[in-house]
């Protein structure tokens, strides 16, 4: 498969050359796919994928197109050249147009796990695994998924860059049932571990079971432990709009910052590392050919990067941070160092708050401010001198980002790697200590 | 198109021993132009193409897909879903099926009155770029500091075919416009307003928008709320709902709620189960005689719109909520037969690598007698949110919660001052209970939906009229 991807983005860049195109970039993937849904304790869907498609990038007096097809073979490549030909001529100069930057990358190697390759079309037996766990911790019905992937890719520029890569993926996530309370927990990998599988029931039947003495508590500022679910879908936002791209496009709150600014607590960093070979998200090279490097967005509460691709670096007069996205630059993996907290320890810290295991649906009010609302699933623990005493029923935690970054007053030693559907960006995140955050529900 | 494979799939997954198999040809394509600041950033050109076989085999339901349009090709994506199958039994509990229904045999278009190519693109593109240099004219004071827009035109080909005899062709054009919009004022900060545009049809469904009227309108109607906007009161007090939120509300705390795989409990761990139980349906009430939500895909010109759902299961409205009763859930032929009924054509499915879900497709409020006046004549304090940024509801679809961008004080029955983020957040019940009066204006708004795992973003329409709610207390996001 190796010869068979990098021969057709290599051919795609002579070709492209040949008609006249100055600037060529063909990515060419490959995925097998194999995911394993369950609900009420069962199987409700197996599902598998196999797709080859195109990405390419054209550039052509600074005009710039993208293009993505599902590609076969050879002939499809000169099908999809001859039919942009006068469509690229009508589009007009683009103000991010740079030239491609010189091919730096190095592509890592060791990110397959045969097992994930080897288990993939029996992956129902692995996600079981995951059920039984649950259930033997006392869940008495759960929901969740099990996927297994290998990715290939190649990488032609025009520019020279001609790189290969592949890796495998693990993403297991489960939602265990217990009485009215319900507990998540989730793992992404490029290692099928049959114990990880296993903790992730686990704990999400520890979390369905904490208490079930049911407090109401009103809506108001508690100093609260998010475990690493919330962390993750929240600074996987933090992380996505520090994309410069998303700075250009008014989406994102460093719009007001400058590199130095104290933006969070002074314990608290947020790094993008795509060499953290067991995170899913790890690369040897970007869409441009570059070099990935590790580099913090946040370094012990300074802002300190955005994350660029040429064209935003040319726009606002840097280098490129190995990001690209050819348009938009991404973040690959999300880690956040570790304190000093055991998860016991922050709990005990806390004399009036609460433990949230778990969140979805996070909108902004304004992506510049950063004024967001995001609501917690699953349970919330009711913290008091302490000692969990109940839990609560669905609350709200409405803030804003600088609020959140700046109070966070601990983080846990022990760090989790998630990834779900609602952490879509590999994370290595521990549980954080925050003060005084606003929580919500509903007036009427 | 393709339908010499598709057959084949069908034919050779049942002699492998499948109680059912379906092959859906599904081809997205469609192109886009990006606009920063009235500045191209650039084109590009999509397209997703390739066949989805679902099969029932052993009594376990499996997937799988491919881009490979040969034999060959739809060959092994049957094998790899009867595979997955084979290998499920450790967690299969009881036997898949789907409904039996009448399925469609039919072949239907969306008709485009002016086709996407007729239109240079430098026209289109001078639309766009025109608007940074013509919004700012209308403002006072704040500045536009971003304005980022993007332009989609797309078809959608379907070619279904499924072992019990449905053969369902389509073609359906769509067209979509967004534009990201930031004020910015020295002393107040930045103000920000996302809005979006869609339909099916061609450019004249573009034309008949006016985004450059709608935009500068916007824009005018915005800035005093950045400006001047001032605190809601804190006691509670009579509240109107503009259309653009209501038809939010009904997406998610009606439309959402009533989707049956939902009620079930398959998408728990994902977008989560639903407040309503299946001893509810058609027997308990969850608002007043004013509460009647419908999803009608039939829409003419609508951004859901279909005929046939992605089962050849034919199309009708669906009354959701009727009269405040809990009365008709959403489902595929999958729920339908969970529930032991018939589907209602609600199976949607995103591109050819995606399994048809319970979906939604125009989802609205339906409208009442009353003009904007009437709703307002006799409040003496109030307020009116027209239009919003930040909204959430909770996994069960009961706590739900929509702040306010162009909002204003209602007193002695006349808008007064804009209100600066009024923050609405009630529950299901409250909200369909406490609706008092509705505007006779039905207007829909357009959204991509998003369910399922691997998550599947759908074209839909939300809508309903302007509405007035009894009086509630009115929160205020931080700032």
């Amino acid at each position: 498969m190796k010869e068979f991807l990098l021969e057709l983005a290599k051919l795609t860049v002579e070709k492209g050359k040949g008609l006249g195109y100055d600037d060529i970039v063909a990515k060419v993937v490959n995925t097998d796919e194999a995911m394993v849904k369950v609900a009420n304790s069962q199987l409700t869907v197996a599902q598998s994928w196999r797709i080859i498609k195109l990405e390419l990038y054209l550039a052509k007096d600074r005009r710039i197109v993208l293009i993505e097809t599902p590609i076969k073979d050879k002939k499809d490549v000169s099908q999809v050249l001859s039919n942009i030909g006068n469509y690229i001529k009508s589009v007009k100069e683009s103000e991010m147009y740079a030239p491609l930057p010189e091919p730096s990358g190095k592509p890592l190697d060791e990110l397959i796990d045969p097992k994930v390759i080897d288990s993939m079309y029996q992956s129902p037996e692995a996600a079981a695994e995951m059920v039984s766990a649950a259930h033997s911790e006392g869940a008495e019905k759960t929901a969740g998924t099990l996927t297994l992937a290998v990715e290939r890719k190649a990488l032609a520029t025009s520019a020279g860059a001609e790189f290969y890569e592949e890796g495998t993926s693990v993403e297991a996530y489960l939602r265990a049932f217990h009485r009215d309370n319900s507990g998540h927990w989730a793992y992404g990998s490029r290692v099928l571990d049959l114990n990880a599988l296993r903790e992730v029931g686990r704990k999400a039947a520890y979390y369905a079971k904490l208490s079930t003495n049911v407090v109401d508590v009103p809506p108001g500022r508690y100093d609260a432990v998010l475990s690493p679910l919330v962390v993750g879908n929240l600074m996987d936002l933090v992380a996505n709009t520090a994309s410069a791209f998303a700075v250009l496009a008014g989406f994102s709150m460093f719009m007001k910052f400058k590199r130095g600014d104290l933006v969070a607590s002074e314990k608290f960093s947020l790094i993008d590392d795509p060499l953290e070979k067991v995170l899913p998200g790890s690369t040897g090279f970007d869409d441009e050919g570059i070099a990935t490097k590790t580099k913090p967005i946040i370094k012990e509460g300074r802002f300190e990067n955005l994350l660029h691709n040429s064209k935003t670096a040319a726009v606002m007069k840097t280098e490129s941070t190995g990001n690209a996205g050819i348009i938009m630059p991404q973040p690959w993996n999300v880690i956040i160092p570790g304190g000093d907290y055991s998860e016991e320890e922050m709990i005990k810290e806390i004399k009036n708050g609460l433990l949230v295991v778990n969140n979805w649906y996070t909108r902004l009010q304004n992506y510049v401010e950063g004024i967001f609302s995001t609501v917690t699933r699953d349970a919330v623990y009711r913290i008091s001198n302490g000692e969990i005493v109940g839990v609560v029923r669905r609350l709200r935690i409405a803030d804003t980002f600088p609020n959140l970054l700046k109070n966070i007053a601990g983080l846990s030693k022990n760090l989790y790697d998630v990834k779900w559907w609602e952490v879509r960006i590999p994370s290595r995140i521990p549980y954080i200590l925050v003060k005084n955050i606003n929580f919500t529900k509903p007036t009427v | 198109m393709y339908e010499d494979i598709l057959y084949y799939a069908i034919d050779y997954g049942l002699s492998q021993g499948a109680a059912y198999v379906e092959a859906r040809y599904h081809k997205n394509r469609g192109s886009e132009v990006v606009i920063r600041n009235g500045a191209v950033v650039g084109a590009g050109v999509m397209s997703k193409e390739g066949v989805g076989v679902r099969v029932i085999y052993d009594g376990a339901l499996a997937f799988s897909s491919t881009t490979d349009l040969t034999r060959e090709g739809v060959r092994r994506a049957v094998d790899k879903a009867i595979s997955l199958a084979r290998s499920s039994k450790p967690l299969i509990k009881w036997e898949h099926a789907l409904s039996e229904e009448r399925v469609g045999k039919a072949k239907y278009e969306v008709v485009i009155k002016e086709n996407f190519e007729d239109v240079p693109l430098e026209d289109k593109i001078k639309i766009m770029v025109g608007l940074w240099s013509e919004l700012p004219k209308v403002l006072k004071e704040a500045k536009l500091v971003s304005l980022f827009e993007a332009y989609i035109e797309s078809i959608e080909e379907k070619t279904l075919v499924t072992s019990d005899g449905a053969h369902v062709v389509s073609r359906i054009p769509r067209i979509f416009y967004e534009a990201n919009i930031v004020l910015s004022q020295s002393q107040r900060g930045t103000l920000q307003r996302f809005i979006e545009f869609g339909g099916s049809g061609g450019y004249e469904v573009f034309r008949s928008w006016r985004i450059e009227d709608q935009l500068r309108e916007e824009i005018r109607s915005i800035e005093p709320v950045l400006l001047k906007g001032v605190e809601p009161p804190k006691e509670p007090i009579d509240v109107v709902v503009g259309s653009e939120v209501v038809g939010l509300i009904v997406h998610e705390s009606a439309g959402h709620p009533m989707e049956a795989d939902r009620i079930w409990g398959r998408e728990a761990a994902q977008a989560g189960e639903s407040y309503v139980k299946p001893e509810m349906l058609g027997r308990e009430r969850i608002g007043n005689e004013n509460a009647t939500v419908i999803d009608d895909p039939a829409v003419p010109g609508s951004y859901g719109f279909y005929l046939y759902d992605d089962e050849g299961v034919p199309a009708r409205p669906r009354y959701i909520y009727y009269k405040g009763l809990i009365n008709e859930p959403l489902h595929n032929r999958w729920s339908a037969a969970v529930f032991g009924t018939k589907s209602n054509a609600a199976a949607r499915a995103m591109d050819f690598a995606s399994e048809p879900l319970v979906r939604m497709a125009n989802t609205y409020l339906e409208p009442g007698d009353r003009t904007f006046e009437e709703l307002i004549e006799d409040i003496e304090l109030g307020i009116y949110v027209k239009s919003y940024m930040e909204w959430n509801i909770d996994d069960i679809r009961w706590g739900q919660r929509y702040v306010g961008l162009e909002s204003y004080m209602i007193r002695k029955g006349e808008l007064a001052e804009p209100v600066l983020y009024p923050a609405l957040e009630f529950t299901t019940k409250s909200f369909y209970s406490s609706i008092v009066a509705k505007g006779k204006e039905l207007r829909f708004y357009t959204g991509t939906c998003g369910k399922g795992e691997p998550a599947q973003g759908v074209p839909v329409w939300f809508g309903g009229p302007d509405v007035r709610l009894s009086k509630m207390r009115v929160g205020v996001a931080p700032r």
